[in-house]
């Protein structure tokens, strides 16, 4: 009663164990507590290594520190400032993403970069547009309902308190989610610019719901975080700080208590005794090779380092490479189908103002036999600035003067998109190519190839996009094909031959590894990863405490290990 | 006589039959305020450079160096330079001046080794492939009867030779649907971060700190500008003394 009536007057709560948003200063967008956080020496075996200060990684981080456990993350990207290194500008924000070379192959070639791949603290999630929605309860177990792809050896119903909790601590905005498992939110849906307007009444035209959200946006007041002010740059980092990422959602919690997050440092080997156990890493810094050792590792480099890592850590009791005994160790990478139509309205839309993700529909997001194809696809809108709109143009055949036309015609377009659900195959995978970066290791080769159902999924999903255009009056139509979205490579599984982890993300054969982040899933669904990546973090870090011998002496021994 | 037409009905777009052959449009105003590139554009009294106050200083000044530094050609040899200077001109759509220049910006992230994240297994790295583009394109108007390659071939032929480029119709030593993406990612990346263009185009700006407040179909922050087509620009630079 007491907290209903403080909501009442207050607005949404303050989420527990987590004081993120009231830890960040008000007068600079910097992550207090970083010249004061704590540091662990070379030979410290710290509870946990972490590499990565993504979602997942980040996440767990915070989850643990919060435990007693002594954590050091390893992030290969820099410590943002955001008043200092992001500029309100397109290209502009070209070293948010992991440029360096990367080799990608197969019959549909999956572009890395700017679109999917991040780098620094905070990870992808820095770029993302924003959207947080939850997985559907039927994306836990498709190959039992549609005999296809996979099965996880974890349910919705295992997640479900940690969407919870994270979409407190995020804050998510939106209007009450009737699609999955139907769930409202703690924020407010955000207002939406014109062209979300047109789609929705041009989507209802046809029978297609669409609702506002679910965004990891503050609408209103959470701590110290500003609200939005829709400039429209989401996917060139927030430097508002109204978005969230971890860089606002959980370091700043993490650091104050007494995570260490090192960054510009580019882990290259997860090292192991003959024992099989792992002790720690070698990383490279100011271009010097150093290890740091560990009683226990996480690996949270998402769905290309994170394979790329554990292949190139092979040797002595591995010779594949981490959890590499089934042969399974990098395969089954997804991405979504993401075409975006664009459509031509009479009024000015001015696309670039308010958060590219607006509002989305998960109407088509289960299987329906009619359709001629397995699983689904999400709309979403997409907002893009003008290099955004000129790929956009490019892509649909267009250059010279025709190009500069519908360009100077921008303001007038507004495009949505989807996120297709692509299944996994064992051929879609990361190897290590020929050529290092300039570490001396190998850099990622991804081959990428669709099957005939993600074909269809596809076609449909771009049909659908162009009728709920047309039907709110579209002149002109423009399309683009892509994707997004990376996950899969580490699948987490029932038994050791089927996957890379188990159910608690722990690596087949090696007692104290671990991995959390994109890479575990073993279907792509169609929603957006970010949130489910750090849902997933969250319930790994409950288990890991759970499991722990003796909290006090903050000695990360797992209860199994003791045992065996 | 091109027929009436408003921004209202769509039927200036290329999609809709609208006349997309070489030469500057029609009924495009020329620009009044700021820079166009060629000084035209749906905006003629708008200028994106006129909010800078009103922008973060680390914005503006990666902004404001776009306009001001204009790099010298630093990894193309002169015969590239050459080539491509025309090719981005083609590409763009740049027939005269003031022009973006995205040849020295394309040039500059090559020279400094920025790359894009990712590399066809069957492509060489992107540098490699703006300089087998160049030659490329030399040898293809060459194969058409222009000794002097690309950038001396008639303004027909090196638009026949780009729209084959396009369409991944040429026989080039690389993969050509690839390389058309290589430098088209680059060209178009550099000539619409320019502010120039977003004058052109109507582009609101960064808007960090002060943000959009104004959402709605139809509505503009009070200093957006609304568009104008469908003055004949040849009366309008008469009237206002610009010639």
């Amino acid at each position: 009663m007491r907290e209903r009536l403080r909501v009442a007057l207050k607005g949404s709560s303050r989420p527990r164990g987590n004081d993120s948003a009231f830890l960040l200063d008000p007068r600079s967008r910097a992550v207090p507590g970083r010249e004061s956080m704590r540091r662990y020496r070379p030979d410290d075996a710290v509870d946990m290594l972490i590499v990565g200060a993504g979602a997942g990684g980040a996440t767990l981080a915070q989850r643990l520190a919060r435990s007693g456990w002594r954590v050091l993350v390893l992030e290969a990207g820099p410590f943002w400032d955001p008043d200092e290194d992001w500029v309100s500008d397109e290209a502009g924000s070209h070293h948010l993403y992991w440029t360096e070379e990367r080799v990608i192959g197969g019959k549909d070639p999956v572009e890395l970069g700017k679109n999917n791949s991040g780098r620094g603290v905070g990870g992808s999630m820095i770029h993302y547009a924003g959207f947080t929605p939850r997985f559907h309860p039927s994306d836990f177990d498709v190959r039992s309902r549609d005999g296809v792809a996979a099965d996880w050896p974890i349910g919705y119903e295992d997640l479900k308190p940690h969407y919870e909790r994270l979409e407190r601590e995020l804050p998510v905005a939106g209007e009450l989610w009737p699609w999955g498992d139907p769930h409202g939110y703690p924020h407010a849906p955000h207002p939406v610019a014109g062209g979300a307007l047109r789609a929705m009444a041009g989507a209802r035209k046809l029978g297609i719901e669409m609702r506002v959200g679910p965004v990891g946006i503050t609408n209103g007041s959470f701590g110290n975080r500003p609200h939005c002010i829709y400039r429209g740059f989401c996917l060139q980092g927030c430097k508002v700080g109204a978005k969230a990422s971890p860089l606002v959602t959980h370091i700043p919690d993490a650091l104050a208590h007494g995570v260490e997050v090192r960054a510009d440092c580019m882990v290259t080997r997860v090292q192991s005794d003959e024992s099989g156990r792992c002790t720690g890493v070698t990383y490279f810094h100011d271009g010097q090779e150093r290890f740091q050792a560990a009683q226990a590792v996480t690996v949270a480099g998402y769905s290309i380092e994170t394979p790329r890592l554990l292949l190139h850590s092979a040797g002595g009791r591995f010779p594949g490479g981490l959890g590499n005994q089934a042969g399974l160790l990098g395969r089954s990478i997804m991405v979504q189908g993401a075409p975006q139509v664009a459509g031509r309205f009479p009024e000015e839309m001015r696309m670039y103002k308010a958060p590219p993700p607006e509002i989305s529909s998960e109407q088509f997001y289960e299987t329906d036999p009619a359709r001629g194809f397995l699983r689904g696809f999400s709309i979403q809108t997409v907002g893009p600035l003008p290099i955004g709109w000129a790929e956009h143009v490019l892509a649909d055949g267009h250059w010279g003067q025709a190009l500069r036309e519908y360009m100077r015609d921008y303001n007038h377009w507004y495009a949505i998109g989807v996120l297709s659900e692509l299944l996994p195959r064992a051929e879609n995978r990361v190897t290590l190519a020929q050529e290092t970066d300039r570490h001396g290791m190998p850099v990622a080769r991804l081959d990428y190839t669709q099957c005939e159902n993600d074909r269809a999924n596809i076609a449909y999903a771009k049909r659908t996009l162009r009728e709920i255009l047309e039907a709110a009056g579209a002149q002109d139509i423009l399309t683009i094909d892509r994707y997004a979205h990376l996950v899969g490579g580490c699948p987490m599984s029932h038994t050791p031959q089927t996957g890379v982890v188990d159910s608690d993300h722990k690596v087949w054969g090696v007692p104290n590894l671990f991995v959390c982040d994109g890479s575990v899933m073993p279907t792509q669904s169609a929603a957006n990863p970010a949130l489910t990546i750090m849902a997933l973090a969250s319930r790994l870090a409950q288990r890991l405490d759970d499991k722990r011998i003796d909290p006090g002496r903050g000695r990360g021994l797992l209860r199994e290990d003791a045992a065996a | 006589m091109a027929s009436p037409q408003t921004l209202a009905t769509a039927e200036h777009l290329p999609k809709r039959g609208c006349d997309t052959t070489p030469g500057p449009p029609r009924q495009l105003p020329r620009q009044r305020a700021g820079t166009t590139p060629q000084m035209r554009g749906r905006y003629p009294d708008y200028d994106v450079l006129a909010a800078a106050a009103h922008w973060d200083a680390k914005t503006r000044r990666a902004v404001f160096e776009r306009v001001a530094c204009v790099p010298p050609i630093r990894f193309f040899d002169e015969q590239q330079e050459r080539t491509l200077r025309v090719f981005c001109d083609v590409v763009m759509g740049q027939d005269s001046e003031p022009r973006i220049p995205v040849l020295e910006m394309v040039d500059t992230k090559l020279h400094a080794g920025r790359l894009d994240g990712f590399r066809h297994h069957d492509m060489p790295p992107d540098p490699q492939t703006w300089r087998q583009v160049a030659a490329n394109l030399d040898r293809s108007a060459r194969e058409r009867g222009c000794t002097g390659g690309f950038a001396d071939a008639g303004s027909e032929i090196q638009h026949e030779i780009v729209e084959g480029f396009s369409k991944g119709r040429l026989d080039w030593d690389l993969p050509v649907d690839k390389a058309w993406g290589v430098v088209m990612r680059g060209v178009l990346s550099a000539f619409y971060s320019h502010p120039w263009a977003w004058n052109e185009i109507g582009f609101g700006g960064p808007a960090y700190p002060r943000g959009y407040a104004r959402l709605g179909a139809g509505q503009r922050e009070h200093w957006e500008s609304p568009p104008s087509f469908e003055v004949d620009p040849v009366g309008d630079v008469r009237e206002r003394g610009l010639e």
